[in-house]
């Protein structure tokens, strides 16, 4: 009998337990502002808006502090991240579009491939040391698939990417520790840029 | 009577501690042999690209010591005890200059130390590194995983001196034994027009080998000063409590202390070496940023918190560090009220 009990008190919580843990938080009525670009579940609209989903809670909300501040300079989203005051709501929002499901990718660990046909994939993988270029895998992860500061790569838009690697090159991003984006990026061509933007945007 | 008997346990204590000499204990593989120094303008081996390598068994040892190089985690739990990779420390897959390359380190051995009074090959220098730099076990001698890696710096290093003096060619294959031994000896086989400009000694100091010295500091180096270093240039990478950040299960930004990096055995851990390695090689891809005193500053501050034991520790804190740690660093020593080496963490954990 208390067996029973316990056993069924124990699929209750396995139950609901599974249940919150799929479900992901209500959209914050903030958030439908930046889901008419970005769309509702933050897949991006291209070329409105990036890819949100697969990014940390952490860069989102530093990126719209980033945005208020005109460390990254757009003049679409300062107006639009103004709309978002204090830390809670933008936490609130971050939190939102972090949970949101995005396209699995297959990983590439360093090391899986020795040598790349592919130029920029040998960037991603390999960097060039001969000018002090370091792999982006190394901070970005293995595909690209990012974590905490490091935004996601792999899935988001070329276009997107492309243009916050002439951002950071222009000085038009800005907001990096040290310099450390801005200092990669101006040492790509621009034909490197398009290739690297490329390849990330269509890992699967 | 009792004197006496107290005599004899006495000769007996030392002969047991004189039995534990440097042959039968476990030698100092990671003792520092004095870096090629940075001057202005010199030229660097610059290793052949990795597309370049030969195909056949001989290109697949060298592609497996890449391999294993870049992901060491693959010996995760057979070798490897921490979350780290070779590559960690060694930048560019052990490529680049003044970041320990290893084909500076593989015509650096077989060296003679004084600590073990022994000569070591090139292949027990690497057993070293996953005894204490990967808080693991030492791949056996002869080992597969021995033979790619020394192969792969061979092959990086040979090639590299091949084109500095127009040997064309490609690398020629050595035997098994031959790698392991490492390439500083007069028997050591290398083509004439090699043999004949460079000595085994000019090899063995290869600018850009080891990590160049920096100058003393200004002030003596202070962990709480190396702490603000710290949160304005490290942690954005490897994060405020220094255990990294993992992707896909994978640490390419590495842990600097606790269980998860090199443990108290480690060169690393000694405050010049990693200022040496920092001030170099810190932050990724920037090199040079700070000056001198922070990079002793930061040294001191990474290496003043616990990780794990020093492999070499027979129980007696005391001894291990009178024996083995007369050098810059923190082991037994007290920080913040902890006793550094006390509570340290296991070596070679049998679980992550």
């Amino acid at each position: 009998m208390t067996s029973k009990l316990i056993g069924a008190l124990g699929l209750w919580l396995i139950a609901t337990h599974g249940a919150q843990a799929t479900t992901a938080p209500a959209m914050p009525p903030q958030a439908a502002l930046c889901g008419s670009c970005h769309g509702s579940q933050g897949l991006g609209v291209e070329p409105l808006g990036p890819r949100l989903a697969g990014l940390s809670s952490e860069y989102i909300q530093k990126q719209i502090k980033d945005f208020q501040s005109s460390k990254r300079q757009n003049p679409t989203m300062r107006p639009m991240a103004m709309t978002l005051q204090g830390d809670a709501l933008i936490a609130q929002v971050a939190d939102y579009f972090a949970a949101q499901a995005v396209p699995s990718v297959s990983i590439q660990r360093r090391g899986e491939e020795v040598t790349f046909q592919d130029s920029a994939e040998r960037l991603a993988y390999q960097g060039d040391w001969s000018r002090e270029l370091p792999a982006c895998v190394t901070c970005h992860g293995p595909s690209g698939i990012g974590a905490g500061t490091f935004p996601r790569l792999a899935g988001q838009q070329a276009s997107y990417l492309k243009s916050q690697l002439l951002a950071w090159q222009s000085g038009t991003r800005q907001g990096d520790s040290d310099g450390m984006m801005a200092n990669v990026a101006n040492k790509l061509s621009a034909a490197e840029i398009d290739a690297i933007a490329h390849y990330f945007a269509n890992l699967k | 009577m009792k004197p006496a008997l107290m005599l004899m346990l006495g000769a007996a204590a030392v002969t047991a501690a004189h039995a534990q000499s440097p042959d039968t204990s476990l030698p100092d593989r990671q003792a520092q042999l004095p870096s090629s120094p940075k001057l202005e303008g010199q030229e660097y081996l610059i290793p052949r690209p990795l597309d370049s390598i030969p195909q056949g068994t001989f290109g697949d040892k060298v592609r497996l010591g890449y391999q294993l190089f870049v992901n060491t985690q693959q010996l995760r739990g057979k070798y490897v005890g921490n979350e780290l990779n070779c590559v960690n420390c060694h930048m560019d897959a052990g490529r680049k200059p003044n970041a320990s390359p290893i084909w500076g380190a593989f015509f650096a051995y077989p060296a003679y130390r004084k600590k073990n009074d022994k000569v070591n090959s090139f292949e027990e220098r690497i057993q070293g590194c996953f005894t204490y730099s990967m808080n693991g076990k030492a791949p056996p001698s002869g080992s597969p995983e021995l033979v790619a890696m020394s192969a792969y710096a061979y092959w990086l290093g040979m090639g590299g001196l091949m084109d500095q003096y127009g040997v064309a060619g490609e690398v020629p294959e050595l035997a098994d034994a031959e790698l392991l031994k490492g390439g500083k000896r007069e028997d050591f086989p290398a083509p004439d027009a090699i043999k004949t400009v460079l000595t085994v000694d000019a090899r063995a100091n290869l600018p850009g080998r080891g990590y160049p010295a920096i100058p003393k500091p200004e002030m003596p180096y202070d962990p709480s000063r190396g702490a603000l270093v710290y949160q304005a240039h490290c942690q954005s990478c490897h994060g405020a409590d220094g255990q990294g950040q993992a992707m896909a299960g994978v640490y390419a930004l590495p842990p600097l202390w606790g269980p998860q990096s090199f443990n108290w055995g480690a060169g690393m851990h000694r405050v010049n070496t990693a200022a040496f390695f920092i001030s170099e090689n810190m932050p990724l891809g920037k090199s040079v940023q700070l000056t001198p005193q922070q990079a002793w500053d930061v040294a001191a501050f990474i290496n003043a918190k616990e990780r794990p034991q020093d492999p070499r520790f027979e129980g007696n804190l005391d001894a291990t560090k009178s024996r083995y740690h007369k050098h810059d660093g923190y082991y037994g020593t007290s920080q913040d009220g902890v006793l550094l080496g006390k509570e340290a963490f296991p070596v070679f954990p049998a679980a992550k």
